[in-house]
């Protein structure tokens, strides 16, 4: 090889490494992290964009090479060089990558070590996942359809299911973990900025999987205190069953502090009630739970999980159904 | 070198039996027979699980689940009998005399001889690539439908069940019925002309594992209409979603198993071909790149295949005899559907990529008028590809929730893997080096091919790296790295086997210019819409589903825009095929001046590919290499294995 054809083809790799850069670069490719594991996994993200970079560019490099110099014309019927390999070469281009994965493979195992370390004493919740909502418990009994977790500190997360597989995920925290019926799989995450932030189901479970969503707040320790000693259940029996089920989940309703979007809002039960005409209000809301596609609310997609019925127990079904048509307006 | 047409007298003595008169004609093979077999054995389908059922009072007696189950055997069953595939062994299995194989099921000479079994592996390959087609147009036409979905976030024209049949089934046609069985239709035209052999080791079994392919294509496509919902647990079906979905998923299960026993059925006829049916002098180092891919390939399908069939299996059996594999509740093991599964379907992910390495070896050293470069390290990487295949399914499942210690190792293998795929990639570009670089189609496809592909293959070491894999997982990257490996990568080198090989197959030229055009409209569409899912989902979208967040809304459109654009791409490659393959110019027989033994012959081949048993004498890539031969015809040589 000429030496002018090697510092030609350095100068295109180094444009296409140029170009390469600036797009990654530019484009704000990742969330902004708000745990200490997600901003890990960014420093293995940009370790390997770095080696990734590299290799593209001396690939492009070469094609862009091999299409502006080694054209044949038209006419021309002569063949290449016969040339069938060099071994230097070939062990070269072996050896390199094999380097290059290595050096990947190791500061991700050490980062992956470092994000499932979960301390000596994390805060410990549960999270119970069901078609199509979310369940957070946490150590004082008291069950949400929200996450809420303390700032700077090791919170561990045992998650499961108890239908079919769904996976939990907050992009900005980076974690994920599938929630597995008949398994509690633990993830640890540690916060390090407050916020609000959607919690995702990223895994295919059903007719509602693109409505399974719900948020986690990201508070001060002082702030999650006053959460844990909250007065939020010391209500009405029926508020404990709303929030236990993880109603608010999909559901908006005032007197619960609930918003969420996915299901028909709760506190316009008493119009739903009157457009359904299906008996008394309260018939029409344990109708509405035990069999949810006998009437489904226009604007509304039927995927509400039918599993409720069996699932509350009948006097906790009746507290429920009694503190839903008190708020009812 | 050879003639162009065979001898006449042979032509004369191997010309089918005319066709049977009268009452016979209904049970002579053929459509009219499958007419009255079809609905016969759709009876005994029907039939018998009632009487079954009555017989033991079970109630009810008609159970939807268990009649579609069994409808799934027989009627197909009844298709293919109907047809003639089981012709030959039920002859020799009841003792009555056998039709010797007369060689009268070869060659075609109208579009009927398509519609029949027909046992020339020319006539094969073309079914096959041609069925594949319409598969990928229907696969195609899915993936537009779910795009104007998306197009909007919110609902716009299916519902959420719509939506997701429409995905899988999207994915599993691509897959099961386009990019596997097209590979295998290229390999079955190409691989005994390669190797110089006059057909396949198992003709007959070649053609019945043709025609179980429409059987497989039309289940996954009639299980849309069933009662309830087509199969809409996604392509990758998982359990315990899967045994608890609409009547449509049983479909699914079926389906997958007519294309997998397809698939095998071919691989087992492809290595006893190469194994037993060179020709002399063709040793496993004289091979040309392709029939080593589909020799690793083919090892690949025979090991793996079985693993999926299995899982579905599991399922369709949870669900229709009250198993237990994967039902937590009675003490099934959730995760183990996922383990069998990916067993089979990383492995898969070679099998819809080495064939494609193959067919890329060929047209980058003939384009480029240059031996490959290092031509047995490029073989042994496909070897080396074969055996790490086996030990990085879990990566599949980082965040499953998997036994923690199994991370590590499977992430190590994932990565090594990227190793004999560098040295491939490499050792392509090194061909090209100081070559005499001629832009043809097939060329460009390759070189499309070798730039998405690289750009797939990095992102795939981000998704071995575990950590990353736990942010990805599950997400929009995981769909851009999917359709880079195996758009980029699978369906490119398809593309340019298709160009390639098209005037071997058809006697006929394509048009170049229409040909270019396709590749630019490809190649620009494919990356307008695969390159910004990279972004959407690093920043927080899943896959597979129907809703968004709003601010996802401008760059969704934007790909369902340019995914309309790619999808239009194909409007040209059809109208090129269709238009070529009747007035095209006729194709001469070596238009590329390859050194490959399928060139040497007429195009298209005559009806026994040789007149003359070739003799091989050289490598089949020593472009430049004065006086090199690859083979000589007319040389004495002894009898080949012959087809029967």
């Amino acid at each position: 090889m000429r030496r002018g054809s090697l510092i030609q083809l350095a100068a295109i790799a180094v444009v296409a490494a140029a170009v390469c850069t600036v797009v990654a670069l530019w484009v704000p490719w990742l969330p902004d992290p708000a745990g200490k594991e997600a901003q890990r996994i960014d420093f293995v993200y940009w370790f390997t964009t770095v080696i990734a970079i590299a290799v593209f560019s001396v690939v492009a490099a070469v094609i862009v090479f091999s299409i502006w110099k080694f054209r044949a014309r038209p006419d021309d019927d002569s063949d290449g060089p016969p040339i069938h390999g060099h071994t230097a070469l070939e062990i070269v281009w072996t050896a390199i990558p094999a380097v290059l994965v290595t050096a990947i493979s190791i500061v991700s195992a050490v980062v992956l070590a470092q994000n499932s370390n979960a301390g000596s004493d994390p805060v410990h919740i549960s999270v119970l996942a069901r078609q199509f909502a979310w369940q957070f418990t946490y150590s004082n009994g008291k069950s949400y359809g929200y996450l809420e977790v303390p700032l700077g500190r090791k919170t561990q997360l045992d998650i499961t299911s108890t239908d079919v597989i769904h996976s939990f995920w907050v992009p900005q925290l980076s974690q994920k973990q599938d929630a597995v019926p008949g398994q509690h799989n633990k993830i640890v995450i540690t916060p390090i900025r407050t916020g609000t932030f959607p919690v995702i189901c990223t895994e295919l479970c059903g007719l509602g999987h693109s409505l399974m969503r719900s948020h986690v707040n990201i508070v001060s320790q002082a702030d999650f205190a006053k959460f844990l000693k909250g007065s939020a259940t010391t209500g009405p029996p029926g508020l404990a069953v709303f929030q236990q089920n993880g109603c608010g989940g999909c559901h908006t309703l005032k007197a619960a502090g609930s918003t969420g979007t996915t299901g028909p809002d709760l506190d316009k039960l008493k119009q739903y009630a009157a457009q359904a005409n299906r008996g008394t209000l309260a018939a029409f809301i344990k109708e509405s739970i035990v069999n949810p596609g006998a009437y489904v609310q226009p604007g509304y997609q039927n995927v509400m999980p039918t599993i409720f019925g069996t699932q509350i127990p009948a006097d906790k079904l009746n507290q429920l159904v009694q503190y839903l048509a008190q708020n009812a307006k | 070198m050879t003639t162009s047409a065979a001898p006449a007298h042979i032509e004369h003595d191997h010309l089918p039996a005319p066709p049977p008169s009268g009452i016979r004609r209904l049970t002579a093979p053929g459509w009219l027979r499958v007419l009255w077999v079809t609905p016969l054995f759709f009876g005994i389908g029907l039939g018998l699980p009632v009487l079954f059922r009555w017989l033991a009072h079970w109630d009810p007696l008609w159970k939807g689940s268990v009649l579609t189950t069994v409808e799934l055997v027989t009627t197909p069953l009844g298709f293919l009998i109907g047809l003639g595939g089981f012709d030959y062994w039920a002859h020799y299995a009841s003792g009555r005399p056998t039709r010797p194989e007369d060689h009268s099921g070869h060659g075609a000479r109208s579009w009927r001889d398509y519609f029949r079994v027909n046992t020339d592996h020319k006539v094969i390959g073309i079914q096959y690539v041609v069925t594949t087609i319409i598969f990928f147009c229907i696969g195609g036409l899915f993936a537009m439908l779910f795009r104007a979905e998306l197009a909007r976030p919110g609902d716009q024209f299916f519902n959420p069940q719509t939506f997701n049949v429409l995905v899988s089934d999207h994915a599993a046609l691509m897959i099961f019925l386009f990019v596997i069985p097209a590979f295998a239709g290229l390999g079955n035209f190409v691989i005994p002309l390669m190797i110089g052999a006059a057909d396949m080791a198992f003709p007959r079994l070649n053609a019945l594992s043709f025609w179980l392919l429409p059987v497989a294509g039309t289940m996954l496509v009639a299980g849309m209409a069933a009662p309830g919902g087509g199969p809409s647990a996604g392509w990758t079906c998982y359990a315990p979603l899967c045994s608890h979905q609409p009547l449509g998923q049983v479909f699914f299960n079926m389906g997958v198993q007519w294309a997998g026993a397809s698939s095998i059925m071919t691989a087992l006829n492809f290595l006893v071909t190469i194994i037993t049916m060179r020709a002399p002098g063709m040793t496993f180092w004289r091979m040309p790149l392709l029939v080593w891919a589909n020799f690793t390939t083919s090892l690949l399908v025979v090991i793996a295949t079985p693993f999926i069939a299995g899982s579905q299996f599991f399922v369709l059996f949870d669900r229709v005899l009250h198993t237990n594999f994967f039902e937590y509740q009675n003490g099934g093991y959730v995760l183990g559907y996922q383990h069998i599964f990916w067993f089979y379907s990383h492995p898969a992910v070679y099998i819809m990529m080495l064939p494609g390495f193959g067919i890329i070896s060929e047209v980058i050293s003939v384009m480029s008028r240059k031996p490959i470069f290092g031509y047995r390290l490029m073989a042994l990487s496909l070897m080396a590809i074969l055996v790490l295949g086996f030990s990085v399914w879990a990566h599949h499942m980082f965040v499953a929730g998997m036994a923690g210690w199994l991370r590590v190792p499977m992430m190590v293998t994932s990565m090594v893997i990227a190793v004999p795929t560098g040295i491939k990639i490499f050792s392509w570009l090194a061909t090209m080096w100081d070559g005499r670089l001629h832009f043809t189609t097939p060329m460009l496809f390759a070189l499309g091919f070798l730039s998405m592909f690289v750009i797939g293959g990095l992102s795939g070491i981000y998704l071995a790296s575990v950590p990353i894999d736990i942010h990805a997982s599950d997400t929009y990257f995981i769909v851009a790295h999917i359709h880079y490996v195996l758009f980029g990568g699978s369906v490119f080198t398809i593309f340019a086997g298709i160009y390639y090989w098209f005037p071997k197959m058809t006697g006929r030229m394509y048009d170049e210019r229409l040909g270019k055009l396709h590749f630019w409209l490809t190649f620009i569409g494919f990356n307008l819409t695969f390159f910004p899912m990279h972004y959407i989902g690093l920043q927080g979208m899943p896959r597979r589903v129907a809703n968004y967040a709003p601010r996802f809304a401008d760059i969704n459109l934007f790909i369902s825009i340019a995914s309309f654009g790619l999808g239009a791409s194909t409007l040209v490659f059809l109208y090129n095929m269709v238009r070529s393959w009747r007035w095209g110019e006729q194709a001469a027989s070596n238009p590329w001046r390859a050194l490959t033994l399928e060139w040497q012959v007429s195009s298209p081949p005559p009806i026994f590919n040789f007149d003359e048993i070739p003799q091989v004498v050289g490598n089949p890539y020593e472009y430049g290499v004065p006086g090199a031969r690859h083979a000589i015809f007319g040389a004495p040589a002894p009898e080949p294995v012959g087809a029967d």
